[in-house]
């Protein structure tokens, strides 16, 4: 008998020293402070030496007395699989060593089922020294389902994954309890302490079940799973996550105060947790708060600068990361963090728009700045892109226009210029774009589209030139510029469907936010614009056929009609000019281009007329009007 | 290209089959780096022209790069990149012991060095402050940024970005990958746009250091969007082995990897070339080579009237595969296939760009210029040295690390020489030409004068042809005038103890034309009457004799065997014809037509009989006379068997002289005889042979037999004569030998013939030649020629009044009384004959046979 027990034992101790060698191997390197990718290539050597290993041990047949060890190397290799993504591979290890089990207690299921065949290797092995590890290759078998986004399987199955956290903080303390009376020889070690891994994964499970649900928009069943969840013993990131989703429920919810509070607290929980800012500013502007609103992006764009900020710490789980875990699609939209240019472009806009000019233009220099600094390396390929560059420098320009300084605005301008002005197109077609796909009618690169950008590019950097010169009431200047914008924009010609191409007539308006609304709306700025400037130089006659013009290409051009006004008025039309004022009092108030980019808005700049007095002056006519 | 290349060998490295592209790069201060694929790359001193420095990887490398401030070398291994300090290298090599000229420094690249763990990256790019790397991942391509170690804290690299690109499939693959496993290495290029107000760093030249480039800044726009361009942004471009020419913005927000264009083979290189001298050495131009041979050339286009602006044009063209490697300088792309380093001079297709003549342009890339240099596998990119002359730095297909020194190409004259040569090539165009037309105008000729020699020719032909058929039509009247016609002799010749009868046929041309190449004389010998055992048909012979050209007043001499010594078919006819063939007349030309081999068409010239005198040797006493000396034995023994066989013909003839029985036919002898009025003979022979006047000095009687004899036997009426040899025949009696073998005795007497009844005192002298033989066959065969040769004589006797007309009458009458009763004898035995009862065959015949000798012993007298 002692004989028959020593022979075997001494492979089994073999077996075992290996094992644990690896895993403390592995802990030790953990626990340095290697850099990451470093740990990578040690986890692939490791995971190598796990596989090995088990290979030699399900070599032999399966043996009560190897299982136990057996299971464990099957951990510990699965671990290092799930750990590198290998997922299929550590599912089919799973369920050849289960079925090993199985063999032993003398169960033959054959089930293909996943569920039922867990918990029949659950019933055949319960009440038996392989029970906890068992139910360890269960918990592999989770993390894999989870990493996989099988959450159905998981929700059949959720009530003995659940369970199985009683029976592994009471297995775990008695191998623990084992472990510390006997030597750590005799016990094989674990690289990850499945009662963690357990945890893990049970808060993992309901944040990706809570962010399912909420993108099935079931809201509050939803919140009613990340309320449990929250309270759960994990670590503060993913706390966070379940605050955070909470408060997405809820602003789905339309309790957009809730949901603050939520993200809120999700801040207060991880102070990293940049999406819950996000997601507050979102709410800001959603309630139109534009305090608020610039506060949180301000903020947002100073965290998301920050270096750590896109690297989530996650301490304690080296070997399985919650990202490994949570994967699936509503979650990570869910989780999506803009990039910092894009905020900070936001950021611009929206001093700009609410008359932060000042602040908007130092964000909008910020952000050329770090566009052309060579530390930047466009790494994010992300849903929430930043308006191609033209535009960007356009609406810089503008913005500096609006602060004053003309002569940067122009600089600007004329960078657009140089770049755009080879490529123009010296005749271009612009086709009705058809009504359903009006969404993707902008493909970025398309050349076809970029020509379209190109020529309207050029014309607004040509707009804002001729806005500039008018600012400095240089009107010779002012005129040359808008007269170029002009030429360029009658060089589109538009396209009905089943018509000729033609040269969209003036009373041609587009839908706002097409081409040919910015076309129009173009050619109405800079006519207005030149004959603002004719005005100036007293050519009146140029002057109204300009403005005209312009209040027919777009008609909504506040400058223009009051423009018109004058210049009816000048030359000794009043009425028309009384008429013509009273209406373009009438359309003011209607014209919203809250969207608009800044540079296609009405300059503010220009020679201003005091509508009081124009008022007055229509007064004055008034007597005689009504006699 | 004008001159060779000079390739100076500079050393010899050890090369395996290596897995991935060795690579040569110029590094800083003179060093060239070389990596041949294996665990080692070494570092060369092209100052020193010797290796100074060998690096030891621990895995192979696959790509090595010197980073844009030249400080560090990255040298991409199969497990990671490293970065060696290019200040340590050299204080390294320098501190060596005094005998480093010996042998190069061995250095060990320890894990240390490890910047990168990122495992198969397959090429490296440096781009200002950071790096980049590509590598292959399942079926993407993985672009990684990563920040330099410099810049990091940390010793290692710190990724930034990074970037994947689905790999496209179904790439034409050359299969030298398959069978020597050897992976390409992506390229890597990266461009800048040459208006940036900042340049950067590695970039001062237009075409610079390791895959630097300033590109002008329209064809930058539109290839890489306006954006980059405004963002200033440095654009890598590269080229998969998938053929994909793909490019990222590195420094654009939201920039992702686009495909360019797909080279649908493996790319080789990707470069840029000033092509064009208009702005400061901007490059005007980008190319990329496939593996293949396909060549992209990448170009700022005029576009279409309808578009206007500028667009970028692809122009896509092949040049033989396949490509080693490439590397461009400002104007040419140099490519190596492998047995062959070739220039493609890109500036030339951009002259005729302007001209809008694409396809010229097409033209002009497809015609690389050699250079004479084979089995380069790799090269550095081009340098000039200070005299101005290219020089290349390649790597043998053994490890050979070569300087190819390029043939000088003259910058300043670079124009009008490019005109001198196109100057020449012009003129070697048009003498081509010229050579071209004078050929064609030389067949041209020669094909109009052969087709008027055909012509003469054939009026030649033509003539001929109606002058014989003319003279066919009226035969009869124009015997004698035939202008083109045959007469033959006969002679027995022996060979090889065997006695045969030659017919020398001779072809007389007596007509104005000449007859030209192309006609045969074909003379068909069949004979008069065949025995039955021939199975009813003429055992005809037919010879042919093709000649050339036969003038008038010529004669054309052929001999044909006509019979051997016991052959008996005569009278033989011989029928002669000329027969003209047309493919004769085409020559050549005609002779591979199969149908016109048979066109040919025959005329009949005259026809000659060859009869039993003709045939018939005569046994001559003479020949007893002639001095033996001067007999040759032939002639002797000739001579001697005829006595022989004559004698015991004789002999045996006497023996059963008279004797009629017929119980023995060959012991019988068989005779016929026949009667010529002298007179007529006199007329004719004697006139004919002396030429006298007929009425003149009268022939002694024995002297008009013996000219008959002389005449029958040598002369003959046709055109046919007999040869014999020997004197004139002095004897009336002739013996002789038919063909058959047997002797025959001919013999001439005069006889007077007198006719009593009328009681006329008129006698009539007469020849009565008699003809005698065993042989019935021979009997027959003489006497019928002997009576058709009188009957010719009787033709060519002049008229006479018929004084013996009374004579005739008599005798006519007596030999139709007997010509009856043989015609009731001949009845008979025919109607017994018929009905087959009264009398066998053997007794018919002989009735027949006894009819025919009275016939024979009774002859008419021929006046």
């Amino acid at each position: 008998m002692s004989h028959k027990v020593c022979q075997p034992p001494s492979l089994l101790d073999r077996w075992m020293q290996e094992n644990n060698e690896l895993v403390n191997k592995w802990q030790q390197e953990a626990g340095g402070d290697a850099v990451s990718r470093d740990q990578k290539a040690h986890l692939r050597s490791c995971s190598s030496e796990f596989h090995k290993l088990l290979q030699k041990i399900q070599g032999v047949p399966p043996l009560a007395d190897h299982t136990q060890l057996e299971l464990t190397v099957v951990y510990n290799a699965c671990v290092c699989s799930v750990a590198q993504s290998h997922f299929s591979e550590a599912e089919l290890l799973l369920i050849q060593a289960t079925e090993r089990v199985l063999q032993i207690t003398g169960d033959n299921p054959v089930a293909t089922d996943p569920p039922v065949f867990w918990k029949t290797a659950l019933k055949s092995v319960a009440n038996t020294a392989l029970n906890s590890s068992i139910q360890y290759i269960l918990c592999l078998q989770w993390a894999i389902w989870l990493a996989t986004c099988q959450l159905k399987t998981i929700q059949e199955f959720q009530d003995e994954l659940f369970s199985l956290s009683e029976s592994l903080s009471t297995g775990d303390r008695v191998d623990r309890r084992s472990g510390a009376s006997g030597k750590s020889s005799d016990i094989p070690l674990l690289v990850m302490d499945p009662r963690r891994l357990f945890e893990l994964l049970q808060i993992c499970t309901y944040i990706a079940q809570g962010a399912e649900k909420l993108s099935e928009g079931q809201s509050s069943e939803a919140l009613s799973v990340l309320q449990t969840a929250s309270s759960l013993p994990a670590p503060k990131t993913l706390v966070a996550y379940t605050h955070l989703l909470s408060g997405s429920c809820l602003t789905h919810m339309s309790c957009p105060q809730m949901a603050l509070q939520c993200y809120r607290k999700a801040l207060e929980t991880d102070s990293w947790c940049v999406c819950a800012l996000y997601q507050s500013m979102l709410i800001y502007r959603q309630l139109s708060n534009t305090q608020a609103e610039i506060q949180a992006l301000r903020l947002l764009h100073s965290t998301l600068m920050l270096p750590s900020a896109t690297e989530p710490a996650l301490a304690g789980t080296h070997l399985l990361s919650p990202s490994l875990l949570l994967c699936s699609k509503p979650l990570n939209s869910l989780l999506s963090v803009p990039s910092a240019l894009f905020v900070l472009h936001s950021l611009a806009q929206k001093c700009v728009i609410y008359g932060r000019v000042s602040e908007g233009v130092e964000c909008y220099l910020d952000l050329l700045n770090t566009l052309h600094s060579e530390d930047q390396h466009g790494m994010h390929i992300e849903v929430h892109s930043l308006p191609r560059l033209p535009e960007l420098y356009l609406e810089a320009g503008a913005a500096l226009l609006m602060a004053r300084r003309p002569t940067d605005c122009m600089a600007l301008c004329d960078e657009v210029i140089s770049t755009t002005l080879e490529l123009l197109p010296d005749k271009l077609v612009l086709e009705e774009p058809e009504e359903k796909c009006e969404a993707e009618a902008r493909p970025v690169g398309e050349e076809g589209e970029d020509r379209v950008g190109m020529l309207l590019w050029t014309g607004a950097a040509y707009l804002l030139q001729g806005h500039c010169h008018t600012n400095l009431k240089d009107w010779k200047q002012a005129v040359t510029h808008y007269t170029r914008c002009i030429n360029l924009l009658v060089k589109v010609h538009f396209k009905r469907r089943g018509f000729q191409p033609q040269i969209p007539s003036v009373d041609m308006v587009g839908k706002q936010g097409t081409d040919l609304y910015i076309l129009q709306r173009l050619k109405g700025l800079s006519l207005a614009g030149r004959g603002i400037s004719f005005s100036q130089t007293d050519q009146l006659r140029e002057a109204l056929r300009d403005l005209q013009l312009s209040l027919q290409a777009f008609p909504d051009c506040v400058g223009a009609g009051l423009w018109c006004g004058e210049v009816l008025w000048r030359l000794g039309r009043r009425r028309e000019a009384a008429a013509c004022w009273e209406k373009t009092w009438s359309f003011t108030t209607q014209s919203s281009a809250e969207n608009l980019s800044l540079y296609l808005k009405e300059p503010q700049s220009g020679p201003l007329l005091d509508s009081t007095e124009l008022r007055h002056r229509i007064q004055g006519l008034g007597p005689t009007l009504s006699a | 290209m004008d001159g060779r290349c000079a390739v100076e060998t500079w050393a010899e490295f050890g090369f395996s089959g290596a897995s991935c592209t060795p690579t040569v790069r110029f590094g800083a201060g003179a060093g060239v780096f070389i990596c041949t694929g294996s665990d080692e790359v070494y570092v060369f001193s092209a100052e020193e022209r010797k290796l100074t420095t060998v690096l030891l990887f621990p895995a192979p490398v696959s790509d090595l790069v010197e980073s844009a401030d030249k400080q560090h070398l990255y040298v991409a291994c199969r497990n990671g990149v490293y970065c060696v300090s290019l200040q340590f290298l050299l204080s390294r090599a320098h501190s060596s012991p005094a005998d480093a000229s010996s042998s190069p420094v061995e250095l060990k690249i320890s894990h240390e060095c490890l910047v990168v763990p990122e495992e198969g990256v397959l090429s490296l790019l440096p781009v200002g402050s950071v790096l980049l790397t590509l590598s292959q991942r399942d079926t993407s391509w993985v672009f990684t940024v990563y920040n330099s170690p410099n810049q990091s804290a940390s010793s290692s690299c710190e990724m930034l970005a990074s970037y994947s690109l689905p790999q496209a499939s179904g790439v034409v693959r050359n299969d030298t990958e398959g069978r020597t496993g050897m992976r390409r290495r992506p390229v890597l290029i990266c461009v800048h746009s040459s208006d940036t107000t900042t340049p950067p760093p590695s970039s001062s030249e237009a075409t610079s250091t390791d895959g630097q480039f300033c590109l002008e800044p329209v064809l930058f726009k539109l290839l890489f969007g306006i954006d980059a361009a405004l963002a200033k942004s440095p654009v890598i471009l590269c080229g998969l082995p998938d053929g994909c020419l793909c490019f990222l913005p590195l420094r654009l927000p939201g920039s992702r990897l686009r495909v360019l264009h797909s080279l649908e083979q493996p790319v080789v290189f990707v470069g840029a070339c000033v092509v064009m001298e208009t702005g400061p050495g901007h490059a005007q131009c980008l190319v990329a080579m496939g593996e293949l041979g396909r060549v992209v050339l990448i170009k700022t286009d005029k576009g279409g009237p309808e578009r206007g602006g500028s667009i970028a044009g692809f122009i896509e063209r092949c040049v033989p595969g396949p490509v080693m490697c490439g590397c461009v300088d400002e104007k040419c792309l140099y490519y190596s296939t492998g047995s062959d380093l070739l220039t493609l001079d890109l500036s030339q297709g951009g002259e005729e760009r302007d001209e809008e003549i694409s396809s010229k342009t097409g033209a002009a890339l497809q015609s690389p210029a050699s250079l004479n240099v084979c089995r380069v596998i790799a090269v550095a990119e081009p340098t000039c040295n200070t005299a101005g002359e290219v020089q290349l730095l390649g790597l043998s297909v053994r490890g050979q690390l070569q300087r190819i020194t390029l043939p000088m190409r003259r910058e300043d004259a670079s124009l009008s020489k490019v005109a001198s040569s196109q100057v020449g090539r012009n003129v070697r165009d048009l003498l081509s030409a010229i050579g071209d037309v004078c050929e064609r105008a030389t067949t041209l000729k020669t094909a109009i004068k052969s087709k008027n020699q055909i012509l003469t020719h054939l009026n030649q032909v033509l003539n001929i042809s109606f002058l014989l058929i003319t003279s066919t039509n009226s035969e009869e009247h124009l015997l004698q005038e035939r202008p083109i016609r045959c007469h033959a002799v006969t002679k027995w010749s022996r060979l090889l103890q065997k006695d045969s009868l030659n017919l020398t046929c001779v072809l007389d041309n007596s007509s104005p034309y000449v007859l030209e190449q192309g006609w045969t004389l074909s003379i068909t010998v069949f004979p008069l009457s065949y025995s039955p055992s021939t199975g009813g048909e003429s055992p005809s012979t037919n010879f042919s004799f093709p000649f050339h050209n036969l003038h008038p007043g010529e004669t054309l001499e052929v001999s044909l065997p006509l019979a051997a010594a016991g052959d008996s078919a005569f009278p033989m006819t011989l029928s002669c014809s000329l027969v003209f063939s047309l493919s004769s007349l085409l020559g050549e030309e005609a002779a591979n037509v199969p149908s016109l081999q048979s066109s040919c068409f025959s005329l009949p010239l005259n026809t000659l009989t060859v009869d039993w005198l003709h045939a018939l040797q005569v046994n001559r006493p003479i020949a007893n006379h002639k001095k033996a000396t001067s007999q040759c034995s032939e002639t002797a023994m000739d001579t001697i068997q005829a006595f022989l066989s004559s004698r015991r013909i004789r002999h045996s003839g006497r023996k059963d002289g008279g004797g009629e029985s017929s119980s023995k036919p060959e012991q019988e002898q068989f005779s016929a005889s026949m009667r010529v009025s002298s007179e007529l003979l006199r007329d004719t022979l004697v006139l004919k042979s002396s030429g006298l006047d007929p009425q003149g000095p009268m022939l002694a009687p024995q002297n008009v037999c013996l000219s008959l004899l002389e005449w029958l036997l040598c002369e003959g009426p046709g055109e046919v004569r007999t040869e014999h040899q020997g004197d004139k025949i002095s004897s009336s009696v002739i013996h002789g030998q038919c063909p058959n073998g047997h002797t025959v005795k001919l013999s001439a007497k005069e006889v007077n013939v007198r006719e009593e009844s009328l009681g006329k005192e008129e006698s009539l002298t007469t020849v009565e030649v008699h003809i005698e033989s065993s042989s019935i066959t021979a009997v027959c065969g003489l006497h019928h020629a002997v009576l058709h040769r009188v009957q010719t004589l009787l033709q060519r006797a002049p008229e006479r009044p018929a004084s013996t007309k009374t004579v005739q009458s008599l005798g006519l009458r007596q030999a139709l009384q007997r010509a009856e009763h043989l015609s009731q004898q001949i009845q008979q035995s025919r109607v017994s004959g018929a009905f087959g009862v009264g009398a066998s065959t053997g007794k018919m015949t002989r009735s027949l046979l006894r009819v025919y000798r009275e016939l024979r012993e009774n002859p008419l007298l021929i006046i």
